[in-house]
């Protein structure tokens, strides 16, 4: 007996809500090198209250797959120092967050930046490269 | 003393310590700031194809690409000096191009109102010396523009606020999260739900007409009270609402309507976003998404994303920006099928793309001008060390002198 | 931070009194403090307890700038925006058209001054914390969004 049925399950996949903020400390690895480990770091992360962290079955450092119809990239998970309500998850402006964003602006030039809705889940992919990120 | 261009704040009273020629310390810029005056890692080189040239060469073939496009379009500005953007400008009316900044994407549809003067706005240094009530509303400011709440919003004595921030000073801020800003505004931040800003604007416009607000009253009603009760408030606009209320902007404009008292500042991250809102402005009274041809003529498909979308545009000159980085990724395929010409002191990730790249001299470092500061004040920004980078005004010079 | 028992459990614990506190455990809240010097305790000088004081001292050296105020910046988490600068009643007091008005300090006698974009902390002394007639300030605390200043 014994057999790991853990090794056949997917992992499971929920909705989440994201918003991007800024950030001075990325700000300041952007003006270095947006092309460093640093402004990866600081970039490829989502933020999450500890009440959505525990209801997707994450902790800080698990890295995830976020996913929608306009692209999908892996990024770590970070539990927020603070209360978070729940229902929200946040990402710092950078192409990884751009990487999901709609293009549908009603002809009106803004998108919708701020307001991405994707699918997270826990996965052993490694860490998008913003090289892959520039590419097509 | 120097001017910093880390952000539109533009704070002038930085001391950069030279060693050999470069950078080694800056006093007083925040870290943001003092990041910008180290510069970056991977400067540009001017480039043919991805293969290293001289610039001369470069600057050539970019007019060329120019002269010979149908639809050409020149995108950028924000970090260009005002003397630069007048000249994109030029460029763009002798070309009959499309021009449009990053406003087109970020706080345009508010800096447009301001010059419209659809509402009340003041300077900073007003701010410091009679606000009494500060409103940071989907801004964080302290993240984005680090030094606004120490060196005039919140924190400083002013001429009509002796007391700062002990006594005479409120600091509110609405916001969907608990940004650095809001943790400062302790006990006076209001968490709303995403999207949720027009709602709270209609809310709170019946709060200050008497009615009772159909939504989450006891909230709205005591903010309601501290709005009307300010001498001069200020509604320090950010990102995050003009995003949410984007399809009616106009709202905005109502609730000041409804607070005489109060005056609007449309939170800019970029040093010169304003600048070439401002010129742009005064050439054609539309701040963004231009077309020059026998006149100019403002529609949203000379958007920088409707324009990507529609794939209208059979060439790009960026400058000073990097439209892969900022967009998003839904909207710019159509930059791999058409010339881009990129103009920046750095690599970035459009210019790794790009089939001309000229390096310019970093502007409030390698070189000079001035700049417009988020309020409209217009502040000089100066060369601090010496290279031999071209500046962004000469560029533009031998482009136009290319055509 | 090391606690009280920490420090505690690497003195002699002879209640000796040669430091001038009546017990051991006394002494280990004096080095917290800053009220005491490690050296005050001369058994720990001998050769058998060196393990002991330097671990001691190693416990105690992130601490090493508190000095009397127990004042210590971490400048990892500063963002250099200034608020301290400019909130603190002595920064306003001795540079009443700088900090005291939001521009950059304007000369020396202020306690905080953004260097390379963090904060650094100098004329500790004139800290409204320390000295006889001293109060609880929070001037730089309050302000401060995340932490980048505290008193130990």
């Amino acid at each position: 007996m014994g057999m790991d049925i853990g090794k056949f399950l997917k992992s499971p996949e929920y909705e989440i809500k994201l918003t991007t903020c800024r950030d001075i400390f990325q700000a300041e690895t952007l003006e270095n090198d947006r092309f460093g480990d640093e402004y990866k770091k600081h970039s490829a992360a989502v933020v999450m209250g500890k009440d959505d962290s525990k209801k997707f079955g994450l902790k800080s450092g698990d890295r995830v797959r976020l996913t929608n119809s306009y692209g999908t990239v892996v990024v770590e998970v970070r539990e927020s120092k603070r209360e978070e309500p729940g229902g929200l998850a946040f990402m710092v402006n950078s192409p990884w967050s751009n990487a999901l964003v709609s293009d549908d602006t009603g002809e009106k030039g803004i998108p919708d930046f701020k307001s991405i809705n994707a699918r997270i889940s826990l996965t052993k992919d490694d860490i998008t490269t913003i090289e892959s990120l520039i590419g097509r | 003393m120097t001017t910093c261009t880390g952000c539109s704040l533009l704070c002038e009273d930085i001391e950069v310590i030279l060693e050999n020629g470069r950078i080694k310390e800056t006093m007083n810029a925040c870290r943001r700031g003092a990041a910008r005056f180290r510069g970056c890692k991977n400067w540009l080189t001017p480039s043919v194809n991805r293969k290293q040239t001289d610039i001369d060469t470069a600057i050539k073939k970019a007019a060329d690409i120019l002269k010979n496009a149908k639809s050409p379009m020149l995108f950028g500005w924000s970090n260009s000096t005002c003397e630069a953007q007048v000249k994109g400008i030029q460029l763009a009316k002798k070309l009959n191009a499309a021009i449009d900044d990053t406003s087109s994407f970020c706080q345009g549809l508010l800096i447009e109102r301001a010059l419209q003067k659809k509402f009340r706005t003041c300077s900073l240094e007003e701010v410091r010396n009679k606000a009494d009530v500060l409103v940071y509303w989907g801004s964080d400011a302290q993240d984005s523009q680090p030094r606004h709440l120490s060196r005039f919003s919140v924190f400083p004595r002013g001429e009509s606020r002796q007391r700062g921030y002990e006594e005479d000073r409120l600091a509110i801020a609405i916001d969907v999260r608990e940004s650095n800003t809001a943790k400062i505004c302790k006990g006076h931040f209001y968490r709303i739900p995403l999207k949720g800003d027009r709602e709270f604007i209609l809310a709170l416009m019946d709060a200050l007409s008497g009615k009772v607000p159909k939504y989450d009253a006891k909230r709205i009603l005591e903010l309601a009270g501290l709005l009307k009760k300010a001498e001069f408030g200020v509604i320090f606009a950010g990102i995050g609402l003009t995003y949410s209320i984007k399809d009616d902007i106009d709202i905005l404009v109502s609730l000041a309507d409804m607070l005489p008292n109060f005056h609007i500042m449309p939170m800019v991250g970029h040093y010169n976003m304003r600048g070439f809102n401002e010129a742009l402005f005064k050439e054609t009274g539309f701040v963004n998404r231009v077309k020059f041809g026998v006149k100019p003529v403002h529609d949203n498909k000379y958007a920088i994303v409707e324009a990507l979308k529609a794939k209208s545009i059979d060439a790009l000159l960026v400058v000073g920006s990097d439209p892969i980085s900022s967009l998003p990724r839904s909207v710019t395929s159509h930059l791999a099928s058409i010339p881009v010409i990129c103009i920046d002191p750095c690599v970035t990730l459009t210019s790794t793309i790009a089939e001309v790249t000229i390096p310019a001299a970093a502007s409030g470092i390698e070189s000079g001008g001035s700049a417009v500061r988020m309020d409209g004040k217009v502040i000089e920004i100066s060369k601090v060390v010496e290279n031999t980078y071209l500046s962004d005004v000469e560029i533009m010079n031998r482009l136009m002198e290319g055509l | 931070m090391p606690t009280v028992m920490e420090l505690y459990q690497l003195l002699p614990k002879t209640n000796c009194k040669k430091c001038g506190e009546s017990t051991c455990m006394a002494f280990s809240v004096a080095i917290l403090s800053r009220k005491k010097k490690v050296s005050e305790c001369t058994p720990i000088l001998e050769e058998s307890f060196k393990k002991q004081k330097e671990k001691l001292e190693s416990l105690l050296l992130p601490s090493a700038g508190a000095e009397e105020t127990g004042m210590i910046v971490h400048p990892e988490l500063c963002t250099g925006c200034g608020n301290c600068v400019v909130a603190c009643p002595v920064d306003v007091a001795n540079d009443p058209h700088g900090a005291g008005i939001g521009c950059a300090p304007t000369n020396d006698k202020v306690i905080f001054k953004v260097v390379d974009g963090k904060v650094k902390a100098m004329n500790i002394k004139e800290c409204r914390r320390f000295g006889k007639n001293r109060v609880l300030c929070y001037a730089c605390i309050d302000p401060c969004p995340v932490g980048a200043i505290e008193f130990v």
